[in-house]
């Protein structure tokens, strides 16, 4: 068969048949071997935490990924296809032309306090401008009252880069460890702890462009609307018949009321961790 | 693939079931030549090594018609589309081209047992079992053949062991050919009533090839088209129609194997 | 206990219920490796083959699970080249079952022949004439695919995908799948084709044999087309198994019914092919070579019943009911079907090697019988025990079924729904509409 192998002789079937099956071997080490080198670009152009958002986004279930437009009014029925992130959706912008509605101020979504002046992200974090040019960023009402009482939180340290939908913060639980999506793009200069309260104060890479893909407006009350269902939702799959409401009123520390529910679940559905 | 210098040979047989009267020596002869190793105590008829195996047919006459004939079987080194060799995966079955002998490489062996599927005259071996013999035994182990280990095919080659000394031997003598009268392989040297006629089927003055193409010679399974080149001879009829004969009716009209 | 490596939000049954499942699963693991060490350290002698008998239950088994592990090429096949996204519902376990099945039978393969060390002579000097050549080349790629499709459902466990470099090794990989799956069908044909050819090229076989040119449509592309059959009939009535050992709804109904067609739509192009295969062999082929094809059915025990149940109870039938929209509808018509299916092409290639061996070839040979030794049986209830372990770890420990998540909110909405209506609390909020939406990405195809 092989040169140096006794009795060697070519024929134009061995050639034919070695050739397909070299290649093809050849073509699946290749494959591998693109697959380790993307990874390793990915690692040297930091672009490794967009890709795992991205894992995870496309782990979602489908009421989780409803398009912005959807929760005004704008379209009937439409899914993101771009991991939250508008400024690269081509659709956005034909959108927001389209748009009619008059932003509807609210300060109370079903109970959550929801300021109209901050915007929020889809991972539940609120960003509210400064007046000396900076963002803050914190876990929106909502968030705050999922996690109940964390014993830890991990913040980034000041002088570490943010980028949008890549790991802004860690909460840890006794039953649940979830990390918090950062809302957006740039350098922490200043965070706060458990007194102040759990917020990091930021230094905006590109300030024109820092709220294109955040929630505002009437978005927001139809969003926690939903957000309230999924939640309820995912109650009921883990196994607890649970009613958010209590005689009308919401309940404040959803941890106390139903401690055997699947949290790890509920937070992961929530904070859109797969 | 071409070692052999000088003209091309085409090595046959002819036997004469007529002749054959069953003793079995050719069998046992056959074995010792080959180092097969005994057969063991567990061993049955379909998995024991046998190269060369005796079958009995009858004519299913009643008495004093009734008449039977002994078939020696064993590999019939298919000259053409050889079925074993085309599916061996690694080349371990080979024809060699200057004598048209099947030959199989146990060396080479995975063991996988494809040619022996596909081999219809059922003239290959496995074995199943290490291969044992006793100490006294060990002493008469034929040193030209190579003992084949567990988990390999064998089956006959013509007494390549004898080939291969005849070839030496003409060497010696500063020929390239090789006598006729020194290669004979062991069971054509047994029969005592020499039945099986060995030689050159190429060589149109050899007895063999005259006899390969006389009237009452025939071939089993020759409709293959694979061309095997170990004729039987009977000048009864009843043998040859038998050796026509497709399954069913031969199994409806009673020949036992 | 084991809670951290389940993944997020699915449903599983506690530690202890998984132990008590896995238990007989090892035993019967246990027993299997106790044969398969007799019949590699002692020797072959521990089945009943024989040397007329040269292959035995194993190589009909390899056959049959090569062929219900096609699923795993078919499917990846009508996914990434075709675009069939709905199959995106059942990929990862089509991948797993063909993982089992073709592992399963290389290591069978690998007891049966005597000196397994020296497998790799076929890579040094192949006979390239040989179709067994072929089937040694392309199931050895091929497991090296599986193993590559295999990685990224591994490394998307919920404690493997917290390391970054896995997570976006596997996303990487997971973008260039459809070579894999290019290749895999490629590595496929040619092996289903060959394993069906190793049969046709057997001149001294004539209940197998077809002559010339004629081996590559009564053979190979036979294998290929029953292969495609059968594949995702296997998926469709594995994961109604797993459904139902795990009480659990996994992919949506059209994901059945989206199979089903697809096995329909194989298999009448089978059952047709055979049919003309079958009508040239009787009156050509087998004749030709000295043999009427009815004296091979003469045997009692193989009649020509058995021809008429391949190609018309478990063929034709089956194919019939697949392809009606309307009898697909009715679940037990459609896995019974799927069963049918799957039971015809065990028989198609119990026929090819079990009775090709059975019919005497020389005209004083008898008709042979054969029944396999323990050990041989309890070989291949080790791939079965090793498979139900593969499968359930990567059950429990990564996501199969991406519908589950979604299918089991539909479920948590429904009690919800009846929880907030049995309590008669009025709550601020509407969760009906997004039942409605629930309901519309349920039906939309994804």
């Amino acid at each position: 068969m092989f040169p140096w192998v006794y009795e060697f002789h070519w024929t134009a079937f061995h050639i034919t048949f070695l050739t397909i099956f070299f290649l093809i071997f050849a073509a699946v080490v290749a494959t591998v071997i693109l697959a380790v080198r993307r990874t390793q670009r990915a690692e040297q152009l930091h672009t490794m935490e967009s890709i795992q958002w991205h894992s995870d986004f496309e782990d979602l279930s489908p009421t989780a990924r409803i398009c912005r437009h959807e929760l005004s009014g704008n379209v009937q029925h439409r899914m993101c296809d771009q991991g939250f992130d508008c400024r690269s959706c081509l659709v956005h912008p034909l959108l927001v032309a389209k748009q009619t509605k008059t932003p509807m101020l609210q300060f109370e979504v079903h109970g959550f306090t929801m300021p109209p002046h901050r915007l929020y992200h889809r991972g539940h974090m609120w960003v509210q401008q400064e007046n000396d040019g900076t963002y803050k960023v914190g876990i929106d009402d909502f968030g705050t009252r999922i996690i109940g009482k964390p014993y830890s939180v991990e913040l980034p340290p000041v002088g570490s880069r943010l980028s949008v939908n890549g790991k802004g913060m860690l909460v840890k639980r006794s039953d649940a460890n979830i990390r918090i999506l950062s809302p957006i793009d740039g350098e922490v200069i200043e965070h706060g702890d458990s007194e102040k309260g759990w917020y990091l104060k930021v230094k905006a890479d590109n300030p024109e462009n820092v709220m294109t893909h955040l929630l505002k407006g009437d978005e927001v009350p139809n969003w926690i609307t939903r957000e309230m269902d999924r939640l309820q939702i995912s109650f009921a799959t883990s196994g607890v018949g649970a009613t958010l409401a209590d005689g009308g009123e919401l309940v404040s520390d959803f941890h106390r009321h139903y401690p055997k529910a699947d949290w790890d679940g509920i937070l992961g559905q929530m904070f859109l961790e797969a | 693939m071409e070692t052999s210098i000088g003209k091309k040979q085409k090595y046959g047989m002819v036997i004469d079931l007529d002749k054959c009267n069953g003793c079995g020596g050719c069998t046992v002869a056959c074995a010792i030549e080959n180092n097969v190793p005994p057969a063991l105590e567990k061993m049955n008829k379909r998995n024991g090594i046998t190269w060369l195996n005796i079958s009995t047919v009858s004519n299913n006459e009643q008495f004093p018609k009734i008449e039977s004939v002994f078939i020696p079987m064993f590999c019939q080194q298919c000259e053409k589309e050889t079925p074993c060799m085309t599916v061996c995966p690694q080349n371990a079955v080979d024809v060699d081209p200057s004598t048209g002998i099947v030959g199989q490489v146990p060396q080479r062996c995975l063991g996988c047992r494809y040619c022996m599927t596909a081999c219809p005259y059922h003239a290959r071996y496995f074995n199943w079992w290490d291969p044992e013999w006793t100490e006294g035994m060990k002493q008469q182990l034929n040193p030209d053949v190579a003992p084949r280990m567990r988990g390999v095919v064998e089956k006959c080659n013509f007494c390549h062991g004898r080939l291969h000394t005849a070839k030496q031997k003409a060497a010696a003598q500063g020929s390239r050919e090789i006598n006729p009268a020194d290669y004979v392989p062991a069971c054509v040297e047994s029969c005592p009533n020499k039945a099986i006629t060995f030689g050159d089927l190429n060589d149109l003055t050899t007895n063999v090839s005259q006899l390969s193409k006389s009237e009452n010679t025939f071939r089993f399974l020759s409709r293959l088209g694979t061309e095997p080149k170990v004729y039987y001879h009977s000048e009864k009829k009843w043998v040859r129609t038998m050796a026509e004969k497709s399954l069913t009716r031969s199994h409806q009209e009673g020949f036992n194997g | 206990m084991d809670k951290i490596l389940i993944p997020r939000g699915l449903q599983r049954t506690s530690f202890w219920n998984f132990l008590l499942w896995i238990i007989p699963w090892i035993a019967l693991l246990s027993l299997g490796i106790y044969a398969i060490y007799l019949c590699l350290a002692e020797g072959l002698f521990h089945t009943n083959m024989d040397n007329r008998f040269a292959f035995g239950i194993w190589i009909f088994l390899d056959l049959t699970v090569i062929a219900l592990g096609a699923g795993a090429f078919f499917t990846g096949f009508l996914l990434y080249i075709l675009h069939r996204k709905e199959l995106k519902a059942v990929i990862n376990s089509a991948v797993v079952i063909g993982l089992i099945c073709y592992s399963g039978a290389i290591l069978v393969l690998a007891v049966d022949v005597g000196q397994p060390m020296r497998a790799w002579f076929t890579f040094w000097h192949p006979n390239t004439h040989s179709m067994l050549t072929e089937v040694t080349f392309c199931l050895t790629c091929y497991l090296i695919v599986l193993l590559i499709e295999y990685v990224p459902i591994v490394l998307k466990n919920r404690q493997l995908r917290q390391i970054p470099k896995f997570l976006v090794f596997e996303f990487e990989l997971h973008k260039l799948m459809p070579v894999l799956a290019g290749i895999g069908t490629f590595l496929s044909f040619f092996h289903q084709g060959s394993l069906g050819g190793l049969f046709g090229v057997l001149r001294g076989r004539p209940f197998a044999f077809r002559e010339e040119l004629g081996i590559w449509p009564s053979t190979f592309f036979l294998f290929v087309i029953s292969a495609a059959a059968a594949g995702p009939s296997f998926i469709m009535l594995t994961t109604l198994l797993v459904e139902k050992i795990t009480q659990k709804k996994l992919v949506k109904p059209e994901v059945y019914k989206f199979l089903g067609k697809v096995s329909g739509t194989m298999l009448i192009g089978y059952v047709l092919l055979k049919s003309i295969d079958t009508l040239i062999w009787i009156n050509s082929t087998s004749p030709g070579n000295g043999f009427p094809a009815f004296e091979f059915y003469a045997t009692q025990s193989f009649g020509s019943w058995i021809l008429f149940t391949e190609i018309v109870i478990l063929g034709l039938i089956p194919a019939l009911i697949l392809l009606s929209s309307r009898l697909r509808e009715n679940r037990k018509l459609l896995f019974g079907a799927g069963f049918l299916v799957c039971s015809g092409i065990m028989l198609n290639r119990f026929v090819m090697t079990i009775q090709t061996l059975a019919l005497p070839t020389l005209p004083f040979d008898d008709f042979l019988t054969y029944s396999p030794s323990w050990e041989e049986v309890a070989t291949f209830l080790f791939v079965i025990a090793y498979g139900m372990l593969l499968y359930s770890f990567t059950f429990r420990y990564a996501t199969l079924f991406p519908q589950e998540r979604e299918l089991s909110l539909l479920n948590g909405e429904l009690s919800s729904q009846e929880f907030v209506e049995s309590s008669k609390q009025k709550s601020s909020w509407q969760p009906k509409f997004i039942l409605n939406l629930i309901n519309k990405f349920a039906s939309s195809k994804l």
